[in-house]
Parts: structure tokens; sequence; C-alpha cells
């Protein structure tokens, strides 16, 4: 009977699933962001969770969801790697068209931070 | 004792199993407008609360932008959109859901915009046990023109005692905890099915490989 539930159970979660394999590797983006919301003090936690979500997927040849490489870029400028951040904005555009209205903006935006971060220097 | 709730257990999952996954072809929405409008890509603008639990919308965005890729389209960075929003005065739900659809998508490049409202997330607590609520209404809106292109509500209860949700009790009870229910599997639940449930949620989008090709469906 217990086998009947359990393949019954293995049935649903395979059968009734609209969309049954990830098209995306989302790593810990979800839990990390909620996690985030709890604690949002801890930035540092949320920007190297997004870091390793993103080098794993890299590594692992699977595809690296739409908005993250913008959601990691955008935590760099307010840490002020404007660099990167500008590197990262790069990669969400070339990888999504969809993005460029926002990611040029975001760059635009980097890029004065960046030159007036050097000016001050 | 312990068989025949395994028996019923059992029999409920296969009902479920039956009913759960035969859709009828004939009823679904009309997806006219969505079809014309074809989006690839989707801003969740800041959430509506009804839920006296102050931070719902915040948590809640982390809910919403697997499932809306999963179905193929771009789904613009939550957090992101979240903080610009804020630095350029839109962070007030309750005036974004108000205000013009297409000014919205411009300043992004947006070719949808999806408002949520979370009308219940809530627990009501009892002796035996404790009955957490997760309601959503969603609109996804037109960037060009603000014409309504998919409309949705959804709620979703879970109670441990119950035993009436054969389907979500697996995937879920491990996350709750005793005095402090954990929304988010539900919340996660609620998006899933509603974006994805064929002839009610969204078509398949541009990253989808059923793109223009689940008219059957949806």
């Amino acid at each position: 009977m217990k086998r009947i539930a359990i393949a019954a159970a293995a049935l649903m979660l395979t059968a009734c699933a609209t969309a049954p394999q990830s098209k995306y590797d989302w790593g810990t983006y979800e839990q990390s962001l909620y996690q985030y919301y709890k604690t949002p003090a801890e930035m540092n936690v949320l920007a190297a969770a997004l870091d390793a979500s993103i080098v794993n997927a890299e590594k692992a040849s699977r595809v690296v969801p739409p908005g993250l490489y913008a959601e990691y870029g955008y935590l760099l400028l307010q840490q002020g790697k404007n660099r990167d951040a500008i590197a990262f904005f790069g990669k969400e555009k070339a990888k999504w068209p969809e993005s460029a209205t926002l990611m040029n903006r975001m760059i635009k935006i980097a890029e004065v931070k960046s030159a007036g971060s050097e000016v001050k220097q | 004792m312990k068989s025949i709730l395994q028996r019923v257990l059992a029999l409920a999952t296969v009902a479920i199993v039956v009913t759960g996954c035969a859709t009828p072809p004939q009823a679904h929405n009309d997806y006219t407008a969505f079809r014309q409008a074809d989006p690839r890509s989707v801003l969740v603008v800041p959430v509506v609360s009804r839920s006296v639990d102050v931070d719902a919308p915040d948590y809640f965005l982390s809910t919403i932008s697997q499932p809306i890729a999963e179905r193929g389209y771009y789904v613009f960075p939550v957090n992101l959109i979240k903080r610009v929003m804020e630095d350029d005065g839109l962070g007030d739900a309750n005036l974004v859901h108000a205000s013009a659809t297409p000014k919205l998508a411009e300043l992004f490049g947006a070719d949808a915009v999806l408002y949520v409202v979370i009308e219940r997330w809530d627990s009501k607590y009892a002796v035996i046990s404790t009955t957490t609520t997760v309601e959503l209404s969603y609109s996804l809106r037109n960037g060009k023109t603000g014409d309504e292109l998919w409309k949705h509500s959804e709620t979703m209860a879970y109670d441990p005692a119950g035993g009436q949700n054969g389907l979500l009790a697996k995937a879920i009870v491990a996350a709750f905890e005793k005095a402090k229910p954990n929304y988010i599997p539900l919340a996660k639940s609620v998006n899933g099915i509603s974006v994805a449930r064929a002839g009610r949620g969204l078509p398949a989008g541009p990253y989808d490989a059923k793109y223009k090709t689940d008219q059957q469906q949806y």
C-alpha cells in the first residue's frame, strides 16, 4: 500500500509538473534573497551567495537565469566596486537583450559613480 | 488503523493525480490580447499587501522570478528594480499600482508589467493546528497600452492536521516550524500553479520550447 502511495506521489511530481526540468541553474537565489530581506544588514552575504550561484552555474555549463548577473552587479555597485558592476551589467545585457534599456542606464550610473570616485582620489 | 489511513491517503493521492492532471482542453482563458502583445519581458513592480504582516511584500519578492522565468520570459531583477524604484521615488506600491503602465514600462524597457496584490498572508492559530493561508492576485498589463493581458487570483491554505491538501503536504510539511509559519513554500506553490496551469496561466514565453505552439492549451 505504501508503495502505491509513493508511486502515486512520484507520478504526481513528474506528471503534474508543467515545467518538469528547470531551464536555468538558480543556485541559492531565492533562499538568499529571502534571508537578505530578513536581515537587510547582511548585503555581503547575499552578494557572496549570488557570486557562488553564478560561478557554479558557469562551471557546470548551465544557463545563468534572467536577472542574476544584474542583481549581483547592483550589489557590487552598492559596495563601490563600480568597474566590476559595469562588467556584470554588460554580461546581463549580452545574455538577455530584453534588459538593454535598464542595463544601459545602470552602466551609466556606475560610470558616473566611478568617475566621481576617481576625481576624489 | 494504520493501514486504513494509508489506504485512504493513497486513494486520495490517486484521485488527485487523476483529477489534477487531466485538464479539459476546451475551457481556457481568452489569450487574444496576450498573443497580440507577445511580451518577451516581465517587470514585477512593488507588491501591494492587504496583510498585516509588514514583511510579506519583501519576502514574497523572493518567490516570483523563478516561476515566470521558467515559463520562458525575461524577468527583470526584482531586487535591483525595487531599489532603483525606491531611489526614483516609486517605492510606494499603492501609488505605483494606481499610475499609468506605459510610462513605467518605458523607463525600464519592459514589454509587460506584473502587478501583484497579497490578499492574504496569515495564520490562524487553534488548539490543535495552525492554518496558514496565502492568497495572491495578479494582473499583467501591456507595457505599450496598459491593457490587461492576464488576470488571475489563487488561494492556498495549509493545515498540518487537515490532510486534505495531499498534494501540498509532502513538499511543504517539512518547512513549517511550530509557532512560526513559513509562508515561502506556500507562496511558491501559489505562484507556480498560477503561472503554469494549462488554460489559466501564462502561455509559453520566447525562451520556452513551446513558444507559439501551445495554442491548444492556452
